[in-house]
C-alpha cells in the first residue's frame, strides 16, 4: 500500500465498496450499448440523442471504482464504437479513456449510489464527452465540426434523465458486494 | 523510480493509454491509411448479430401488424366463428408477407427497368457518430461489391459505398458533409453539382446557369460524376432568389426517407433522363416528375456557355453587320465605300445618323457596342 | 519474498494493531512487475520517438508536414492585350486549373483519374515521369479549362477517399479573339514542352507553365508574366483544405496596350476573309502597326492549356500553311509596287529627270532576251508619272538597265528591304535584295546585266515582306523618314528613325505618280476613295522563289497593293498581300477598306473637323490632273 492509498482510506474510510459484477456483464454491457448505437438507430430515429456506450462506461467505471480499470474499460468501449463508424479509429477512444478515468476517480470520493449524484455526474460527463471529442476531432484530426453548445447541453440533460432508471437496470448485474 | 510509479500508477496507466490511441490516431491521420483490419474484424463480428435482428425485427414487424389488424377483423366480424378468425389471421399473414415481398418486388421491377446491373442489399445499421450520415448495408466486398459503387433505390439515388468489408459495406448517404454528386435538372437541363452539408437538405453548385433552373424542378444524375449512372432521380430543386443574380438552391434528397432495402449499382450504364415519370414505386404518393419541356433542343452544349469573348469580337460582329447593312463585301466590290460611320442598323434608321457626315458623339474609346441613341 | 512479520510491540507504544503490511507484499510484486513493463513500453515509446524524429527527421518531418500542410499556388493572371484605346483583344476568363498532388499519389489511381479526365492513360503516365525531377510536394499540372463533366468528376471524387489527389484551383484562362482574329499578331501561349524547358530562354520556368509562344504573347512574355502566388493551407486526410496557414499573393502581369487600332484591324480581318494573304498596316509617321493580318488564320483558344494533337497535326499539314505569319514571314517578289523605289533611286541617282520618256511597245529586248510590258497594246511615249500610274514595265527596264543592280540594291536597302524592320514580333524574315556582292557571295557567280531587267519590275530574286513593303514605302511617303514598326508604344523610344537625305522634289514625283495609281485612270482605280487623296501602287507579281508555294500546282500570281493616305503628311500606310489574286487591282479594295476606316474613325473622333468629309454618298467626278489618256 502507498501513502497514497493510506490517504484516499483516510479521507472515504468506508467499506471497500467495490461493486463486482459478473465477468460475462463486462462484455456484453458494452456490446449491447454499442450495437445499440449503431443498429437500433434506424429503427427509432429519436433515440440518436442517447449515448449508451458513454453511460456504460460511466456507470462501470463508477461503480469498480479503479482509475485503471475505468480507463481500459472506457478505451476499449471507445475504440469498438470507433471501428464500427467512418472516421479515425481512436477518437471516441481517448475521449472515453478521460471519462472513465474520471467517473472511476470521482467514485473514490461520493456515494456512486445516491440518483443525484449519478444524474449530476453523468450529465457532467456527457459533456465533457462532447467536448473532448470535438476538441479530438477539431485539433488532433484537423476536421471541422460545429460545437453545438445548446444542443449538447440538453441532450446532456436528456442523457442524464435516462441514466437513472438505465444504472438501476445495471444495478442488477451485480454480484453481491463483498 | 519505483515508489514514483507505484504512487502514480493510476495517472501512468492513464497517460499510456491516452498515449497508445494518439498514436493510433497519428499514424492514420499521417500515412491517411485506414486501420482497416481492426474494421474489418469489428464489421464482421457485429454484422451477423446485425442482420439476424433485423429479420426478426421484419418477422417481429410483420407479426405485429398482424396483431393489430387481427382485433380490427375480430371486432368487425365477432359474429365469425374461431375457425374463420384463424384463417384470417393466417391469411393477414400472409398478406403481411407479402407487403414486405412487395418492397422486394418494386425493386426488383426497378432494377430491371434499368440498364446498370445491381445488387440488392438491406440497410442494417446507421453509423455511431451523431453526424454522421451513413449506413450499414448487408452486402460487402464478398458480393462483389466495392468502394465508390452508386447507391439507389426506385425512387432514387442513397449515396455511395465508401468502404466496402467482407460481409457489409459502410455507405455515405447524400446528405453526408462533403458529398458530392452531378445532377442535371430535367426541363431546364441545367447542369450542376450537388453537394451534401450534413443536414437534411443538399445544396447545388456550380450551377450553370442559374436563371433557368426553376423552382421545384427534378433534378436527376447526369452522370459525369463517373459515380452515378445518368438518369436516377436526386430530388426536387427548391430556388430561393437572394438578389437579382444571387439564388440559393436547396434540394431535398428524395431516396433517403424509410429506407430499407437498397440497390448497388455493380455495373453502372448510363440511363436517358426520363421524359415520363420515371420507374413507377407504390410507396410514393406524391406523382414525381412534371412532364418535361416539349423541346429540350435548348440545352447547352457543354462548354459553348463558358466561352468568353473580347472587345474583338463585339466590334468583328458590328462591322459585319456594318458591312451587311450597305451591301459591302470587305476587300471586294469596288466602286462604293463603305461608310463606316452609319450606325449599324438594329432597329429603326435614327434621323440623326442619317446624315451624311454627321458623325457621332465622342464616345469613350473603349465603349464595346456603337451607342445610338442622340440626345435630343 | 516475504519478509518476517516484525516484532509486535517492538516499538510501538499503543497497542493499536498495526498496518497488515504482510497483506500488501502480494500487490507490490505485481506493481514491480507493472512498473518493469511501464519502463520497457516507455523505452520503446522512446525509441520509437527518437527514431521518428531525430534520426530520421528529414524525412519524416517534411513529410509530415507536406500531409498537413499544402502549397497550393495561386495562378498569376496573365496581363490583357488592348488595342490603342484600351479596348480588350485579349482577356482572361476565370476558370478552374487541375492539379495533381503527387505527394500521396496512389500507382492504383493513374488510371481512373486518366479514364475520368478523358486522357490517355500512357500519356498521363508519361507526364507524370517528367515532373520527377521536381520535388514531391510541388503539384502536377493536369488540365486547364476543365468541362462541365471533368469539373463534376473531379468534384465527386475529390472529396471522399476515392481520389483525394486530384487538386481543383481557381485560375484565368486566356480568352482570345475567334476566328482567328489577330491570332498571328497576338500569337498564343501554352503550356512549355520538354525541348522548351531545356532551352535557355525558358528555364526559369517549370514544367506546366504556360508561355507565349508566338505573337505579342512571345515578344512579351515576360512583362505579360506575373508571378505566382501561393496560398498554404493545412488539409485533412481527404484533401479538403480545413486552414489557411498563409499567403502570398500572386502578382498579375502587366496589361500591354498595343498600337493597333481594333477598328482598322478588324476591317482587314474581314477584308481578308476568304482569301490568303496579309495586311498591314502601319503610321508612318511614328511606325505604329494599326493593324496586321495575315491569312488564313488559326485559333490561338485551341492552344490554350495543351493543344489536341489531331488539331496541331491539322494545323502542320494545312497547304494553306496557317500557322505562317504572312504578314512578316511571306519573302515574296513585291512585282510592279517595287516601282516607286526605283524610281526615287533613278532620280536620285540622276540617270532620269522629269524629261526622261520610253515608248512602250508592249514589249523591249534586253541582252538578247525579249522582256513583255504588261500591257500587250503598249503604253506608248510613257513618261515617269505615266509609268508609275499605269505601271509600265518598258520604261521600269529602261530605268533599271541605266541604274545597274548594286544602285538598285542601294536605293532599296534604303527603303528598308533586305533587312528585318525589327518590329517587336519573333520571327521576322528579312527578305533578298539582290546585288553582285550578294551573288558573289551566296552563289560565287558574277552578276550578268539581264538579272537586272527582272529585278527593276520587282521580280528576279528580289523578295520583300508585306510589313517590309508598308514600311518602306511609308518611309518615302514622309519623305525619307523610316520609323521602325512597333506594336508597344515604349518600344518605340529605343529606335531613333532612319532618315536619308532625299530630294523632295523628287518624292513628290513618286508620290505624284502613286496618286494617279489611284485617283488618274491607273491600275487601282478601285481603290479611289472620293475626297481623299489616296496614294498607291499595285503589284501582280510572277510566284519565282517561293518554295512555301512551290508544292502547289495551281499557282496564280499574287496580288499587292501598298496605299498610304493623305497624299500631303500620310497619317497610314497598308500594305496588301493578297495570294493568288492574279492582279494588283484586286488587292486594291482592302486596302482601301482600311484607309476608310482609318478616316471614317478619324471624323468620328473629330466631328469639326472640316477637312475630311467622311462620308460622301456620290462619287465625286476624277480630277483632271495629268495626262488622261482614255476618254
Amino acid at each position: 500500500m502507498t501513502d497514497f492509498d493510506n490517504r484516499l482510506m483516510d479521507i472515504a474510510p468506508r467499506e471497500p465498496a467495490v461493486t463486482r459484477f459478473r465477468p460475462l456483464s463486462w462484455l456484453v454491457v458494452p456490446l449491447l450499448a454499442i450495437w445499440f448505437q449503431v443498429f437500433v438507430h434506424r429503427f427509432v430515429g429519436y433515440v440518436s440523442y442517447l449515448e449508451l456506450p458513454l453511460l456504460v462506461t460511466i456507470y462501470f467505471s463508477m461503480m469498480r471504482r479503479q482509475p485503471i480499470i475505468g480507463s481500459v474499460f472506457g478505451a476499449c468501449v471507445g475504440l469498438a464504437q470507433d471501428s464500427l463508424s467512418d472516421h479515425y479509429v481512436g477518437m471516441f477512444g481517448i475521449v472515453k479513456t478521460m471519462v472513465g478515468f474520471i467517473a472511476a476517480s470521482l467514485s473514490l470520493r461520493f456515494d456512486v449510489d445516491s440518483p443525484l449524484l449519478r444524474l449530476t455526474v453523468t450529465y457532467a460527463l456527457f459533456v465533457f464527452h462532447q467536448m473532448g471529442y470535438w476538441a479530438v476531432a477539431k485539433f488532433l484530426v484537423g476536421q471541422s465540426v460545429d460545437l453545438q453548445l445548446p444542443q449538447m447541453a440538453i441532450q446532456g440533460f436528456l442523457n442524464a434523465l435516462i441514466a437513472i432508471p438505465f444504472y438501476l437496470v445495471l444495478d442488477r448485474l451485480k454480484e453481491e458486494a463483498r | 523510480m519505483e515508489s514514483f510509479l507505484a504512487r502514480f500508477r493510476h495517472i501512468t496507466v492513464l497517460l499510456l493509454l491516452l498515449m497508445a490511441q494518439l498514436l493510433l490516431l497519428a499514424y492514420q491521420v499521417k500515412t491517411n491509411q485506414e486501420v482497416r483490419l481492426i474494421r474489418i474484424w469489428a464489421v464482421t463480428a457485429v454484422t451477423p448479430l446485425a442482420r439476424a435482428v433485423e429479420s426478426v425485427s421484419v418477422y417481429w414487424n410483420n407479426v405485429f401488424t398482424t396483431l393489430v389488424r387481427q382485433r380490427e377483423v375480430l371486432s368487425e366480424n365477432e359474429r365469425l366463428k374461431g375457425e374463420v378468425s384463424k384463417l384470417r389471421i393466417e391469411n393477414q399473414y400472409l398478406q403481411g408477407e407479402l407487403a414486405t415481398a412487395d418492397r422486394a418486388k418494386v425493386l426488383l421491377a426497378f432494377a430491371q427497368t434499368i440498364p446498370s446491373k445491381t445488387k440488392a442489399a438491406r440497410i442494417i445499421g446507421s453509423g455511431t457518430g451523431s453526424n454522421a450520415r451513413v449506413v450499414y448495408v448487408d452486402r460487402g466486398s464478398a458480393d462483389g461489391i466495392a468502394r465508390n459503387m452508386a447507391v439507389v433505390t426506385s425512387k432514387g439515388i442513397v449515396g455511395k459505398v465508401a468502404s466496402a468489408y467482407p460481409t457489409a459495406s459502410l455507405v455515405t448517404l447524400v446528405t453526408q458533409q462533403g458529398f458530392v454528386a452531378g445532377v442535371v435538372s430535367q426541363v431546364s437541363r441545367v447542369q450542376a453539382i450537388l453537394r451534401g452539408t450534413g443536414s437534411d437538405l443538399c445544396t447545388l453548385d456550380y450551377v450553370r446557369n442559374p436563371f433557368a433552373l426553376q423552382d421545384k424542378e427534378w433534378l436527376y444524375t447526369s452522370g459525369e460524376d463517373r459515380v452515378f449512372p445518368k438518369g436516377f432521380p436526386v430530388g426536387q430543386v427548391r430556388v430561393t432568389k437572394k438578389s437579382n443574380t444571387e439564388f440559393e438552391f436547396k434540394v431535398q434528397p428524395v431516396a433517403l426517407d424509410h429506407l430499407e432495402e437498397v440497390l448497388i449499382v455493380v455495373e453502372g450504364i448510363h440511363g436517358a433522363i426520363p421524359d415520363p415519370a420515371p420507374a413507377p414505386s407504390q410507396e410514393v404518393v406524391i406523382l414525381p416528375p412534371p412532364p418535361p419541356a416539349p423541346a429540350s433542343a435548348e440545352a447547352p452544349a457543354a462548354g459553348a456557355e463558358g466561352f468568353g469573348s473580347t472587345d474583338a469580337d463585339r466590334l468583328r460582329e458590328k462591322y459585319r453587320k456594318l458591312g451587311e447593312a450597305q451591301g459591302h463585301t470587305y476587300g471586294g466590290s469596288p466602286g462604293r465605300p463603305p461608310d463606316f460611320n452609319k450606325a449599324v442598323p438594329s432597329a429603326q434608321p435614327k434621323p440623326a445618323s442619317a446624315a451624311p457626315g454627321k458623325p457621332e458623339e465622342g464616345k469613350p474609346p473603349a465603349a464595346p457596342k456603337e451607342p445610338a441613341p442622340v440626345k435630343p | 519474498m516475504r519478509q518476517p512479520d516484525p516484532p509486535y510491540h517492538q516499538d510501538s507504544a499503543y497497542s493499536m494493531p498495526p498496518i497488515p503490511r504482510d497483506e500488501g507484499a502480494l500487490p507490490s510484486i505485481k506493481i514491480v512487475v507493472f512498473q518493469y513493463v511501464m519502463a520497457a513500453a516507455f523505452i520503446f515509446l522512446v525509441s520509437g520517438y527518437w527514431t521518428l524524429q531525430i534520426q530520421n527527421e528529414q524525412i519524416y518531418n517534411e513529410k509530415a508536414v507536406r500531409n498537413e500542410i499544402r502549397a497550393l499556388p495561386i495562378p498569376a493572371p496573365r496581363g490583357k492585350i488592348l488595342d490603342r484605346d484600351g479596348r480588350v483583344i485579349v482577356g482572361n476568363l476565370a476558370s478552374y486549373r487541375l492539379l495533381l498532388s503527387r505527394d500521396n499519389l496512389r500507382e492504383d489511381h493513374i488510371i481512373p483519374i486518366a479514364t475520368g479526365l478523358n486522357l490517355d492513360p500512357k500519356e498521363f503516365a508519361e507526364r507524370l515521369r517528367r515532373y520527377r525531377s521536381l520535388p514531391s510536394y510541388q503539384p502536377m499540372f493536369i488540365k486547364d479549362e476543365l468541362t462541365t463533366a471533368e469539373f463534376t468528376f473531379v468534384e465527386a471524387n475529390r472529396d471522399n477517399d476515392a481520389l483525394p489527389e486530384l487538386e481543383l484551383i481557381s485560375s484565368q484562362r486566356r480568352v482570345y479573339p475567334q476566328d482567328g482574329v489577330g491570332a498571328h499578331l497576338l500569337g498564343y501561349v501554352s503550356e512549355i514542352n520538354d525541348a522548351e524547358l531545356n532551352t535557355p530562354e525558358w528555364a526559369r520556368h517549370n514544367p506546366g507553365d504556360e508561355i507565349g509562344k508566338a505573337g505579342i504573347e512571345r515578344y512579351y512574355n515576360d512583362a505579360l508574366t506575373g508571378v505566382d502566388g501561393e496560398r498554404q493551407v493545412r488539409v485533412d486526410n481527404r484533401g479538403n483544405a480545413r486552414a489557411e496557414l498563409g499567403i502570398k499573393e500572386a502578382v498579375p502581369g502587366k496589361d500591354l496596350m498595343l498600337t493597333v487600332d481594333l477598328d482598322l484591324q478588324i476591317v482587314a480581318e474581314l477584308s481578308m476573309e476568304g482569301r490568303n494573304g496579309a495586311v498591314v498596316a502601319l503610321d508612318p509617321r511614328t511606325g505604329e502597326v494599326l493593324a496586321l493580318v495575315s491569312r488564313p488564320s488559326y485559333d490561338p483558344n485551341h492552344f490554350v492549356g495543351r493543344i489536341d494533337p489531331s488539331e496541331w497535326n491539322k494545323l502542320l499539314t494545312d497547304p494553306d500553311k496557317p500557322l505562317f505569319n504572312r504578314a512578316l514571314q511571306a519573302q515574296l517578289a513585291p512585282g510592279s509596287t517595287f516601282k516607286p523605289i526605283m524610281a526615287l533611286a533613278a532620280l536620285e541617282t540622276g540617270v532620269i529627270d522629269e524629261n526622261f520618256t520610253v515608248t512602250c511597245t508592249g514589249g523591249a529586248t534586253w541582252y538578247g532576251r525579249p522582256f513583255k510590258c504588261h500591257k500587250r497594246g503598249g503604253h506608248g511615249t510613257v513618261n515617269l508619272y505615266k509609268a508609275i500610274a499605269q505601271s509600265c514595265d518598258v520604261f521600269f527596264y529602261a530605268v533599271g538597265n541605266k541604274l545597274g543592280i548594286d544602285n538598285i540594291a542601294k536605293y532599296a536597302e534604303m527603303a528598308g528591304f533586305g533587312h528585318k524592320t525589327g518590329i517587336d514580333l519573333p520571327q521576322e524574315k528579312e527578305g533578298v535584295v539582290p546585288s553582285t556582292q550578294w551573288k558573289m557571295r551566296l552563289f560565287r557567280e558574277k552578276w550578268f546585266a539581264g538579272e537586272t531587267i527582272s529585278v527593276a519590275i520587282g521580280q528576279g530574286a528580289l523578295t520583300v515582306t508585306p510589313l517590309q513593303l508598308a514600311y518602306a514605302i511609308g518611309g518615302i511617303a514622309t519623305g525619307g523618314v523610316w520609323m521602325k514598326p512597333h506594336l508597344v508604344k515604349e518600344s518605340a523610344a529605343l529606335a531613333p528613325a532612319r532618315k536619308a537625305n532625299l530630294n523632295i522634289d523628287h518624292v513628290n514625283q513618286v508620290i505624284q505618280g502613286m496618286w494617279g495609281v489611284v485617283n488618274d485612270y491607273g491600275t487601282a482605280t478601285a481603290a479611289r476613295l472620293p475626297g481623299l487623296d489616296l496614294c498607291g501602287k499595285t503589284g501582280t507579281a510572277q510566284l519565282a522563289s517561293n518554295e512555301l508555294l512551290k508544292q502547289r500546282k495551281d499557282l496564280k500570281d499574287n496580288a499587292w497593293f501598298v496605299g498610304f493616305a493623305p497624299k500631303q503628311a500620310p497619317e497610314i500606310v497598308v500594305a496588301v498581300l493578297y495570294e493568288g489574286g492574279l492582279h494588283g487591282n484586286l488587292a486594291a479594295p482592302i486596302a482601301r477598306d482600311v484607309i476608310k476606316a482609318y478616316f471614317d474613325k478619324k471624323a468620328r473622333r473629330n466631328p469639326r473637323a472640316p477637312e475630311q468629309p467622311a462620308s460622301v454618298a456620290s462619287m465625286a467626278p476624277l480630277p483632271k490632273v495629268g495626262a488622261a489618256q482614255r476618254p
